[in-house]
């Protein structure tokens, strides 16, 4: 609403103007009244009133403030960087997935302030009579040796931030933290954080809140990986060179993010330096790895190339054993990514990742598998405040195994998606943005068939076809400079499409009806509505409260009922027999900042109730069996805890400590009477202490000390024999519990050379640095020596293993 | 035959590879009160046919297990035969007259203190064995034996290898079907020497292989006693053909056999 006063033009606000035309009107009563005389008088006093009402209403002209974040020295996009404004405390905005930051504010003088972890922060004048481009480039900080960083400096992002039950990983910890082997594993480290479990020794499986290790959405550069680990578990498919930024929601993701219950790991890989070409990479005892990088266009484009590989089978060749030196045990990863900035609204990306993992034994045996993505993606802005990304996402998970013992023998399985993503982001004002978009995906799921000859066309073994969809929007909005809620929905549906035949099971697991389906005929649908909310209330500027709820569902589960996450677990869809699984949680959690943010401090307790949980029935046949839906028993299940956690942030010392105190349980009828019963990945109390010292300039050290009392386990209550073999009594399912577990790594980094064109640097680390033997499994058997009596074995992997591996860039 | 088990063995041996270890350790195990164990037998050649009937001990206990003696035990047939099995030795009950006829269905019934158990089996028709013979253990040092044998098309069949050394049964269960080899020759493999055993077949041993035809519900109880020593993530007890509450198995099969000396 725009008036004209002596050549100048003002902005009405709606309300002074309605204020107006009532006095207004008023008025011209009036003068009906008191014909004549008071007529020009009145006139002036309305007009005072008017601009009396107008002056708070002149300063409402908005303008735009926009662009990216930016590494000085390659270009990357900053993800998660706080953009903030001296003169308006408390307002401020943070940069998207894409280093992309939008802030709307009324016309003015501003200093702008941009800072991320790791980054000297970076400061704008800026003068706002129209919108404008402000992109920032950040440059990183110096080390700081002292104890003494400057207090405006640190970061109280963690009070004011309103995600919950999130936790970004600094990739910086990930170089510094030893784990097994001294590969570094993003898989392994984020299980130092509270909430987040490992699901056994070796394995990069894990469990979150109690979830099952399938309840992981696990996104690289937004595409699906179906199985993140190499070798049966002891390694993860992420080649951590090329790691950006790491994300992990406990359960309470915002609605963009669906498919699994009970946590995200959102994993960006780095986009490549746009000024400079690079080469780096390592040789370590057990892989190596390369990563090039480059611009395409200085400026305007990049690429990354990524690939490491395992030769631990160079080290069975020196065995004796026939059967090792003929055997062949490796896997390699392979990154590439390229962007171009087509224009300065436009850019586009293209990434792509293939893995596999070969274990072969002698022409008898064979297992391989791994994983391929490809996307592509086209950001879009809009305008300065409606920026767009589109996703066309190719993601494939198969497993191959062979043997070849006389009788020839394949056993093959694969799920394989298509995926459109589109999302929108709408910045609309200081304090509140819209976040909307639909992803669409299709399932093909080849469930582990047998065939006798190993080279067979995929296409002509029978696939079970699934189309998922979900709509979602989510509103961020601060009500004030202390309160601030996301909430939002996603709508979620899932169909199982024919062709084929399709059972439908009785809870015995008798078929009770037979039925075949043409092409893309509808077998079952479901539909939900997930709603999500979180607040964040901050009591003061160092520390907040929060609270969330979500509802998530899950329509892709994995069946397996061994000990470990296996490749020949096997991924089956919801349909007419499998209901969709879903979760509901609540949490809560005080955050807490002390000694001027220097530490950092959280706590928080949350209840998960889960619906349409999947079991096996006794003596079940999950392996290659057609009618696998007939062997599964359905209950519910709850879990819930306290996390707290403490981390040092600053200073020559640093690193946390975390602590989760928990329970996870489950519920069938069939199992234990019906009662609640421990789930296999209960475990009461988990400890993590990690601490990375800087020595000095070239060496840090770094130690990780992990604790967890014993998973919940069945051991036998008796024993009987059978045909002279000694058997065991089982009664209660997970009524006892394995061994405490305990460890401590030790690692150390020396940098022998750094200057601006090359830096080479050795990692030392000892992997179980005490020894201590801890219990992998325990197995019952009659005593070697005695055979009249019988004892528990238990079976530890790992030892102390020392390891190196040499680092170089350019 | 034992894809699983193959694959676990690969599992194992790659992580033994990787400076692990074994320890016995002591561990406090719960106690529960005994509970039942029945193995029958019905074959296809003359009896007498043998029940064992004894109870679980706990853990700690030595392996003596305690024989069932008042027990009433019959078998019936589907044909009307029915005889009341009389006790030999403790816990070890006895048939006289009759005889196992492929393609029958019988029935164990057991009577204990008041709680009778059942359960039935029905005899398969007859394979023959073919071959036997050594082979070089694929896994480890040492031979294997190998069996062949034709399986029946247009048949389920589920069979049972027991192997004799020196007239003594070696405790382990080797079992398989025919859901990828109907009609066709099998080649049966049994790991008489496993990767850590300590007493490998020597020359001169005797050994007498017998093929056992079962059928399906036999075939699972072995099938699902897989993992019973604790590497299995749930162990539970195998699914049996005998009443709830009962361990063990009742299985009416038809026999066949053939001998090899150790070269």
């Amino acid at each position: 609403m725009f008036i004209s006063v002596d050549g100048h033009k003002f902005t009405v606000s709606s309300a002074a103007w309605r204020t107006y035309r009532y006095f207004a009107h008023e008025m011209m009563l009036m003068q009906l009244y008191f014909n004549g005389a008071g007529m020009y008088r009145s006139k002036l006093y309305f007009f005072l009133i008017f601009l009396f009402l107008l002056q708070p209403v002149l300063a409402q002209q908005h303008f735009t403030i926009s662009g990216y974040v930016r590494d000085a020295k390659t270009g990357e996009d900053i993800i998660g960087a706080n953009v903030t404004i001296k003169e308006l405390p408390g307002k401020g905005a943070s940069t998207n997935t894409y280093g992309y930051y939008s802030i709307t504010l009324p016309s003015g003088h501003y200093q702008l302030s941009t800072q991320y972890i790791g980054y000297s922060p970076q400061i704008q004048q800026i003068d706002l009579t129209q919108s404008q481009k402000v992109d920032f480039q950040l440059v990183e900080q110096v080390k700081e040796l002292s104890e003494v960083v400057v207090s405006s400096q640190r970061k109280n992002e963690n009070i004011t931030k309103l995600e919950m039950g999130v936790q970004k990983l600094d990739t910086k910890d990930l170089k510094n933290i030893p784990v097994l082997f001294g590969e570094k594993d993003v898989l392994k480290t984020i299980q130092l954080l509270p909430g987040i479990k490992s699901a056994g020794e070796g394995s990069s499986g894990f469990n979150v809140r109690g979830g099952a290790t399938d309840q992981n959405l696990i996104l690289l550069d937004e595409a699906t990986v179906y199985n993140a680990s190499h070798l049966m578990g002891f390694f993860s498919v992420f080649n951590s060179d090329a790691i950006k930024d790491i994300s992990v929601y406990k359960g309470n993701e915002p609605a963009e993010y669906g498919g699994r219950l009970s946590s995200v790991l959102d994993i960006k890989m780095n986009d490549g330096n746009d000024k400079k070409f690079g080469v780096s990479g390592g040789i370590g005892l057990i892989s190596s790895r390369l990563t090039v990088e480059g611009p395409i266009v200085k400026d305007k484009g990049s690429f990354i190339i990524s690939a490491r590989r395992t030769y631990a089978d160079l080290f069975l060749k020196l065995s004796q054993d026939t059967t090792l030196n003929n055997a062949s045990l490796y896997f390699y990863d392979f990154n590439a990514k390229a962007n171009y900035r087509i224009d300065n609204k436009t850019r586009i990306f293209l990434s792509g990742y293939f893995g596999k993992d070969v274990l072969k034994l002698n022409n008898n045996f064979g297992i391989n598998w791994g994983n391929s993505t490809a996307t592509m993606r086209l950001n879009h802005l809009f305008s300065d405040r409606l920026f767009s990304n589109t996703s066309l996402i190719f993601s494939n998970y198969n497993y191959k195994i062979n043997i070849d013992n006389t009788i020839e023998m394949n056993i093959i399985s694969r799920i394989q998606d298509f995926c459109l993503k589109q999302d929108f982001q709408l910045f609309s004002g200081t304090n509140s943005t819209l976040k909307f978009g639909i992803n669409s995906a299709v399932h093909n799921i080849i469930p582990g068939i047998i065939t006798a000859s190993s080279s067979v066309d995929l296409k002509s073994l029978s696939n079970k076809h699934a189309w998922e969809n979900a709509l979602y929007i989510t509103h961020q909005y601060s009500f004030s400079n202390k309160f601030s809620v996301e909430y939002g929905a996603r709508l979620s549906s899932f169909s199982l499409l024919g062709p084929g035949k399709f059972y439908t099971y009785d809870l015995d697991g008798n078929t009770i009806d037979t039925a075949t389906y043409k092409r893309n005929e509808y077998i079952k649908t479901y539909v939900y509505i997930e709603p999500r909310a979180t607040f964040n209330y901050i009591l003061n500027p160092q520390s907040s409260v929060k609270a969330a709820y979500a509802r998530n569902v899950q329509n892709l589960h994995l069946l397996s009922n061994t000990t470990s996450a296996n490749p020949t677990d096997l991924w089956i869809p919801s349909s007419n027999n499998v209901k969709p699984e879903i979760a509901d949680q609540v949490s809560l959690g005080y955050y807490h900042n002390f000694l001027e943010n220097k530490y950092e401090f959280f706590s928080e307790i949350y209840f998960k109730s889960l619906q349409n949980q999947i079991d096996y029935k006794n003596g079940a046949e999950l392996n290659f069996n057609e009618n696998v839906e007939s062997q599964l028993l359905y209950g519910k299940g709850r879990a819930y805890g306290l996390e707290m956690f403490l981390k040092k942030k600053y200073g020559k010392l640093n690193g946390w400590i975390s602590y989760t105190l928990s329970r996870t349980e489950r519920k069938f009828e069939q199992i234990n009477n019906g009662n609640y019963y421990p789930a296999r990945q209960d475990r009461t109390h988990d400890v993590s202490i990690v601490g990375i010292y800087d020595l000095n300039k070239r060496w840090t050290l770094s130690a990780t000390w992990v604790y967890n009392t014993g998973n919940a386990v069945t051991y036998p209550t008796g024993k009987y024999q059978i045909d002279g073999k000694t058997m065991f009594y089982y009664s209660n399912r997970n009524a006892n519990r394995m061994p405490a577990y305990h460890r401590l790594d030790l690692g150390a980094t020396w940098i022998v050379k750094k200057t601006k064109e090359f830096e080479s640097s050795w990692t030392f680390s000892i992997y179980n640095a005490y020894s201590h033997e801890n219990a992998y499994m325990i197995t019952f058997r009659n005593n070697e020596l005695d055979p009249t009596r019988t004892e528990a074995v238990q079976t530890t992997l790992f030892k102390l293993i020392p390891s190196f591996s040499y680092n170089f860039k350019f | 035959m034992k894809r699983t088990r193959i694959i676990y063995i690969v599992i194992v041996s790659v992580v033994c590879l990787l400076a692990s270890c074994e320890k016995v350790i002591d561990l406090k195990l719960d106690t529960s009160s005994s509970a039942i164990v029945i193995q029958g037998n019905v074959f296809d050649h003359p009896g007498p046919y043998a029940v064992k009937i004894s109870k679980t001990v706990d853990f700690t206990d030595a392996n003596t297990f305690p024989p069932v003696t008042d027990a009433k035990v019959s078998i019936s047939d589907n044909v009307g035969n029915s005889e009341l099995l009389t006790q030999s030795e403790a816990g070890t009950y006895l048939t006289s007259k009759l005889r196992g006829v492929p393609g029958r269905t019988y029935t164990l019934k057991v009577e204990i203190q008041g709680k009778t158990y059942t359960g039935s089996s029905t005899m398969p028709a007859a394979v023959g064995i073919d071959t036997v013979y050594f082979r070089k253990n694929i896994f480890d040092e040492g031979n294997q034996t190998v069996l062949e044998f034709r399986d029946p098309i247009d048949v389920d069949n589920y069979y049972r290898v027991l192997e004799f050394v020196n007239d003594t049964l070696r405790p382990g269960f080797y079992i398989g079907n025919d859901k990828l080899y109907q009609g066709q020759e099998i080649v049966f493999t049994i790991s008489s020497t496993s990767i850590n055993s300590n007493d490998p077949l020597k020359t001169g041993a005797k050994i007498r292989l017998q093929l056992e035809c079962i059928d399906k519900n036999v075939f699972e109880y072995f099938r699902t006693s897989r993992g019973n020593n604790g590497q299995a993530a749930s162990p539970a007890n195998p699914v049996s053909n005998l009443s709830e509450g009962v361990l063990g198995y009742f299985n009416a099969c038809s026999v066949r056999e053939a001998s090899i000396t150790v070269p």
